[in-house]
């Protein structure tokens, strides 16, 4: 394998796959490389962790064609490294020459054969999709945004750590929940599956589709029976998708909510970002004394203090004071839309609704901290 | 406090003016330092300023002191940061006074005292398994070159008529608890070390109890009418002074029997570097054999051939750290303050088996135990901690650890088990497992609860709560997970069980190395120079 371009192609490329990559020390060291094969002029180099992988295609002058893995994390730092001009790579089977300039290094490969195969698209009979759909990028980027944050990070929960996409009344929903949180966003009109059909994606996968969307303008969605592959210009994510059942997340919606709190976003973001820097840690509730006109926020910390401020507010319902983990308020109000935020609650143990005023498309349901 | 946020302004740059002059701001002013954990701060204030501290409680928590100033008609309360710093009142030097107190022999003395017939014997407290060590042993033990940390099986050789005994961690902890009734008559400024030691401050009670030998002779002669148990207490200027004082007025054992010790040793202000200097220098904390080794090579055997190596030398020998702080110690200088309520930073249980354990199954089963066994204590202390992890101990004594964090802190068996059997399921056991550990650390108070959709995980916690009201009610053994269910109840691991090795007669002796050194399983350790 032998190829040569601009420092900074290249760099992209690696960049890009290998956050797909594991790090070292996992149990298949081949996945913290790189996988680099060059065809004609095209360059493809793929990253894996067996779950997700990341492939970029690439422009460049080929002058023999093969394949060679590299050590992600260390062919990455020295691409960076490199001041900006042409850099060739050229490889047999047990060694890859790097050179730029008066740069020169020898780099041991990973043996090629070991790296898992780029899965092609397994499009079974039954297979979810029909073919592929293309989304806007700017409904997208938004709703993963808004979506992706409540799904858990816990790996001893796997089907929390996705996000369910399922098809509802001819658009897509997205749903994410960490069991304490539950996020809900719909892209009318996008009919990516078939009606009441659902696949769970890992919320890592999306994440890294959510970095790579800026750059482009549309992406190209197909679901397999075990996998999902993102189309973006010269970059393809193929993701494993979770298996097993979602909880049945619209029972937990309670049906009417006695209480409706509207207030401006902006002033109650500023509230809990002053308020909070007396919580002692992530844990510390932030407490909501909801009145008719003004709401308080609160934080008290015994060791350290307190401190609280009131909010204007358009408030209907009872009087009452409800905790909140205040990293998961912020998160539900900051993926609202509008300059306004809505607040709906039943009581201070049972869930309560965050919604941006005049978005009906995006929901956000959070479970209350009982203090004592 | 109105306008606080430009006061606060001016008063920190005034701060590092006077922080900056520190030393010459000491005879007209009243010098302080602020409560700041890092810096503390010294602060000069002037004419208008009128500066004063006391006691008080503060949040209805532990007693603190505060200084209060006035300035400009505006009060300003700080905590008062424990400063090794002499306090200067009006020019009178006033030195601290800092008592360690040390039970004889606790362990033991507690069981002569609940039978008197073990009296005048050699009597041992620990683990009497292969693996078990000493715990504590009685002067008459001690006689014999028994120590505490020892390998029973050694013990056992040296002195084959010792009494052993399996030690009852409830009990001595009761008496822990009568112990820091007594104490805390003195001083709220208690620092516990153990169940049966605790540095004091009674640099606050001179003026109501007296100076700090008379309130020795108090503590040490009310302890003794109120628990019928002996103590040493020394008296000094600083912890390591003091602790070393106490360790001077221990009872010595002689195969004669035991020689009565001075009962309280006091270290005279001005008299440290002659009590210091002629000990020898692995009296010192933090000299063990391997520093004691390379002291040697100086032709250091006592603590003032130490302090005679200029720094730099010492520095280069052990480190920077260790070389700056040994020679600081060695000139009887240590500005540590007392530390009541040292903060828990993570509670956890380990147990070590009589037999290697090769399957997963049967430590499985184990983790169940010691993860119930922690959340019982999490709860009881009102804690909840986010990082779960797994100690394992090979039978060759490799180590490893393995740890996990979860988004919401966690109190209750079930999920720490669940936790720390993820954990398990990574580790293989087929080399022989010695001795496994469950601790939870990222503590949090556990004064709020986060509230959760999932029902399974509401029922979870709804079951935790039940489980501790009954226990709380009818006692720890009166239910637990199914899975711990013996042929003879419910094999519950209790806080202190296990604490010096097992006891059961193991099967054929390993071939490892018969005992080990007393692990601070539940936060406590031997009472190893009583």
């Amino acid at each position: 394998m032998k190829f040569s371009c601009e420092r900074d192609v290249l760099l992209e490329a690696l960049a890009v796959a290998s956050r797909a990559a594991t790090g070292r020390g996992g149990s298949l060291p081949v996945l913290s490389g790189v996988r680099l094969e060059v065809g004609g002029d095209r360059l493809y180099v793929a990253g894996s962790d067996l779950d997700l992988t990341i492939r970029v295609e690439t422009q460049v002058k080929g002058s023999q064609d093969g394949v060679c893995v590299l050590p992600a994390r260390t062919v990455t730092e020295i691409t960076r490294a490199l001041e900006a001009g042409a850099v060739s790579i050229e490889s047999d089977e047990d060694e890859a020459h790097l050179s730029s300039g008066r740069y020169r290094s020898s780099l041991r490969a990973l043996p090629a054969d070991d790296f898992p195969r780029v899965p092609a698209l397994t499009r079974g009979d039954g297979g979810v999709t029909e073919g592929v759909v293309n989304l806007d990028v700017g409904d997208v980027g938004q709703a993963l945004r808004q979506v992706v944050r409540a799904a858990s990070s816990d790996d001893a929960r796997p089907i929390l750590t996705g996000v369910l996409m399922t098809a509802e009344e001819g658009g897509l929903r997205l749903v994410a929940t960490d069991s304490y949180r539950l996020a809900i966003r719909d892209l009318p009109g996008r009919n990516v599956l078939g009606e009441g059909q659902q696949v769970l994606v890992p919320s890592k996968a999306l994440a890294e589709l959510q970095r790579l969307l800026p750059s482009v303008s549309e992406v190209e969605l197909a679901f397999g029976d075990h996998d999902a592959t993102f189309d973006l210009a010269g970059v393809r994510l193929t993701t494993r998708l979770i298996e097993g059942d979602f909880p049945n997340y619209r029972q937990l919606i309670p049906s009417s909510y006695p209480n409706r709190l509207v207030v401006d976003k902006e002033e109650i973001q500023g509230a809990l970002r002053r308020v909070r820097l007396l919580a002692r840690d992530a844990t510390t509730p932030v407490r909501l004394a909801l009145r008719p006109d003004t709401i308080e926020l609160s934080v008290v910390t015994s060791d350290l203090g307190q401190a609280s401020e009131e909010v204007d507010s358009k408030y209907e319902g009872t009087e009452m004071t409800v905790a909140f983990n205040p990293g998961y308020l912020v998160d539900g109000i900051e993926a609202t839309d509008g300059d306004e935020v809505s607040l709906e609650t039943i009581d201070a143990l049972r869930p309560a609704i965050i919604r941006g005023t005049g978005s009906e498309e995006f929901l956000y349901l959070l479970m209350p901290v009982r203090v004592s | 406090m109105t306008g606080g946020c430009r006061r606060g302004g001016k008063l920190a740059s005034r701060v590092a003016v006077a922080a900056a002059t520190s030393a010459t701001a000491c005879c007209s002013a009243a010098v302080v330092a602020l409560d700041d954990p890092w810096t503390p701060l010294t602060l000069r204030t002037n004419c208008n300023a009128a500066a004063s501290t006391s006691s008080v409680v503060a949040g209805g928590s532990r007693p603190r002191r505060v200084v209060m100033l006035r300035h400009m008609g505006q009060t300003l309360f700080a905590p008062v940061h424990r400063s090794h710093r002499l306090w200067h009142t009006h020019g009178v030097e006033q030195h601290r006074s800092i008592l360690h107190v040390d039970m004889d022999a606790f362990y033991v003395a507690v069981e002569v005292r609940t039978d008197p017939s073990l009296a005048g014997r050699p009597v041992i407290v620990g683990g009497s398994g292969a693996r078990g060590v000493v715990a504590s042993c009685s002067y008459e033990a001690r006689a014999h070159g028994i120590h505490s940390a020892m390998p029973s099986t050694r013990a056992r050789r040296l002195c084959p008529e010792a009494v052993f005994l399996p030690g009852r961690y409830d009990l001595y902890q009761q008496c822990s608890h009568q112990l820091h009734e007594v104490l805390h008559r003195f001083t709220p400024l208690i620092e516990a070390i153990s169940l049966d030691e605790a540095f004091l401050d009674v640099g606050g009670a001179r003026r109501l109890l007296g100076t700090g030998v008379e309130i020795a002779w108090s503590i040490r002669r009310q302890i003794h009418d109120e628990m019928g148990l002996w103590s040493s207490v020394g008296v000094a200027t600083s912890k390591l002074l003091a602790k070393l004082a106490s360790k001077a007025a221990k009872p010595h054992a002689s195969l004669t029997g035991t020689i009565p010790g001075l009962g309280v040793k006091v270290v005279e202000p001005g008299a440290e570097l002659a009590f210091l200097h002629p000990l020898p220098v692995g009296a010192l904390w933090g000299v063990g054999p391997a520093t004691r080794r390379r002291l040697d090579r100086f032709g250091v055997t006592t603590v003032g051939d130490l302090a005679q190596i200029p720094p730099e030398t010492l520095e280069g020998a052990l480190g920077q750290a260790s070389g700056r702080h040994l020679h600081a110690l060695a000139w009887g200088r240590d500005t540590r303050a007392v530390e009541p309520e040292r903060g828990v930073k993570s509670v956890g249980h380990e147990e070590t088996y009589p037999r290697d354990h090769h399957d997963h199954e049967p430590l499985r089963r184990e983790v169940v135990r010691l993860a119930d066994a922690v959340a019982s204590r999490l709860r009881e202390a009102g804690r909840a901690g986010t990082t779960v992890v797994l100690k394992v101990r090979f039978g060759d004594f490799r180590t490893i650890t393995r740890s996990r964090t979860v988004p919401v802190p966690l109190d209750a068996g079930p999920p720490l088990a669940k936790v720390a059997h993820a954990l398990l399921e990574g580790v293989d056991p087929s080399p022989g497992v010695r001795l496994l550990g469950v601790s939870v650390s990222n503590l949090v108070q556990r004064d709020s609860v986060q509230l959760t959709l999932d029902d399974a995980e509401r029922e979870a916690d709804d079951v935790a709560r039940a489980v501790e009201d009954i226990r709380r009610r009818f006692g720890a053994a009166a239910v637990g997970p199914a899975s711990l269910l013996g042929p003879t109840g419910l094999e519950r691991k209790r806080r202190g069980d296990q604490q010096w090795g097992p006891t059961s007669p193991p099967s054929p002796p390993s071939g490892g190395p018969d005992g080990e050194l007393p692990r601070r399983s539940g936060g406590v350790s031997a009472d190893t120079d009583g």
